[in-house]
């Protein structure tokens, strides 16, 4: 039988990054209830960063500490700097949860240079930046970590229009078994969860898309995920029973990799 | 590079080789110069494929046998041997449906023991007989299983894909355990392939709309499994050991959503 203190993450400090994503949001709050205080970073300094303060109160009310931070992903520095304010404002960094996503879907003959960068950065090198920079601050402290990087099921498997955005996540799938091997030894564990289809997937599953919708019935559950569902998978890899997993994709889809 | 996939005065066996992808596996070997032992259950079914080898001017010899007995698959290989003096290549590729459509919680174990030895047992028995006369021999050899793409995936029929997940960590043990003599074991997994051309008109009209779920919008076809195999029992292969060959018109590259699904999202 499993300890349940091995699911309790108090006085641990958390950062999840690109809380936009409603999983991302979920993971954040689970963190929260397991007893973690939260830093969350937005991509954008838009509106979601109002979100994200509604976010911080709630959990906040668990009576943990939460801040929140915009974090541009797109540079490696900015990821540098705003990770080492979190670690100092937070006193410390016990676990990442890194969860930037942007879809694009086209034919690959249609898509630009630009548009091929944009993904890459997005769903990949992101990542790669948080990662760097969460390794640089559990380094510090010399007490270990856990790292976990939400990605996508279309990391392994082809879909057509998909190419830029499951290679980038072909790419993270593979930057979380190498960095694992990496840094094993000292007591970080780095692991994946890889989301299928979930509710609010519309920019893949259109509603309007009758063989969207037949997509949706693809997964052994014969439905889409929900943020809710991916919360305790990132506890799990984010707490103390967790020491002899690393470098794994987890995937939260269902069934749908299973599928026939 | 060509003469490399030359099987010149070599001796394959290929179990299941009465039909379908056996027989097509059969012919390929045969037409690449190798001696094909050919071996099924049924008599009429090897008369005809080692008449369709002969009638194409290469060399083929039939042994009729069950490869769920061990004592069956051990005589196979001695009568391979006693034919044509060596054995070079075992194709372990005889299996089949069985079992029945019970629920799970009440399926019998004679359907499960059944599908088992007819998948799983039967190639464990073609590679340890085959192992056995290359390590007398002393000449290293090749095994090649056949899976099914079922086995990377869940089915509701399940003891079929069991068996063929089992063959596939069959090839990989055999790779592992037998490279140190020089024998080699890889796996081809067939997605939906046809084994022979289609009966009549609506039989080629079901495979017509069967093959609109496939990537590459049809069914594989018997004669395609042709190709794979000479280049698995010749030396152009000989690096390659404990591999996994798909061949399935792209479905399990994929499988996210029905194949048509393209969504289009841009910025």
């Amino acid at each position: 039988m499993p300890k349940a203190s091995h699911f309790d993450l108090s006085g641990k400090k958390a950062m999840v990054v690109g809380v936009e994503s409603p999983a991302a949001a979920a993971i954040a709050r689970a963190y929260g209830e397991a007893g973690a205080d939260v830093a969350l970073c937005t991509l954008e300094a838009d509106e979601s960063v109002v979100a994200a303060r509604r976010l911080a109160k709630e959990i906040e009310r668990l009576g943990r500490r939460a801040a929140v931070y915009t974090m541009d992903v797109k540079l490696g520095r900015n990821v540098q700097v705003t990770t080492r304010q979190v670690a100092k404002e937070l006193g410390g960094l016990d676990i990442v949860c890194s969860a930037a996503d942007r879809f694009l879907a086209k034919p690959i003959t249609k898509i630009t240079d630009t548009e091929l960068a944009t993904v890459l950065r997005l769903n990949f090198s992101s990542h790669f930046f948080v990662v760097r920079s969460a390794l640089g601050e559990m380094q510090k402290g010399g007490v270990g970590g856990r790292i976990v990087v939400l990605t996508q099921v279309l990391g392994e498997r082809g879909l057509p229009n998909t190419s830029a955005y499951s290679a980038a996540h072909g790419a993270t799938y593979n930057l979380v078994r190498a960095v694992a091997q990496e840094v094993a030894h000292e007591g970080i564990s780095i692991n994946g969860i890889a989301l299928g289809w979930m509710e609010w997937h519309a920019d893949r599953i259109a509603p309007d898309d009758e063989q969207a919708q037949r997509a949706t019935r693809f997964p052994i559950m014969k439905r889409m995920g929900t943020a809710d569902e991916v919360g305790p998978l990132a506890v799990y890899l984010s707490g103390t029973g967790v020491g002899y997993v690393t470098g794994q994709i987890f995937p939260v889809d269902g069934g749908l990799l299973q599928h026939l | 590079m060509l003469e490399t996939l030359e099987l010149d005065g070599k001796t394959v066996i290929v179990t299941g080789g009465g039909r379908g992808l056996g027989r097509a596996m059969a012919k390929a070997l045969a037409e690449a110069g190798a001696h094909v032992v050919v071996a099924a259950r049924t008599p009429d079914q090897l008369d005809q494929t080692v008449k369709e080898i002969a009638d194409a001017g290469g060399e083929a010899y039939s042994v009729r046998t069950d490869v769920t007995d061990p004592e069956q698959v051990n005589a196979l290989v001695e009568a391979a041997v006693q034919h044509y003096g060596r054995l070079d290549a075992m194709f372990a590729n005889a299996g089949g449906g069985g079992g029945t459509n019970a629920e799970f919680w009440e399926y019998p174990d004679w359907a499960f023991e059944e599908v088992l030895a007819t998948n799983l047992k039967s190639a464990f028995y073609s590679g340890r007989a085959a192992a056995k006369q290359f390590v007398a021999q002393g000449t290293g050899g090749v095994i090649v299983n056949t899976s099914s793409g079922t086995a990377l995936r869940g089915n509701r029929n399940f003891a079929y894909p069991t068996a063929k997940g089992g063959v596939i960590s069959l090839t990989k043990s055999e790779a592992t355990m037998l490279w140190g003599h020089g024998i080699r074991a890889n796996v081809i997994v067939p997605g939906f392939v046809s084994q022979a051309p289609p009966r009549d008109e609506r039989d080629a009209e079901f495979r017509k709309q069967r093959g609109q779920f496939i990537p590459v919008r049809r069914l594989g076809e018997w004669w395609e499994l042709g190709p794979l195999a000479v280049f698995l029992a010749s030396d152009a292969s000989r690096y390659i050991t404990g591999a996994e060959f798909i061949i399935d018109g792209g479905g399990l590259a994929g499988g996210l959503g029905p194949v048509g699904f393209e969504p289009h999202h841009e910025w």
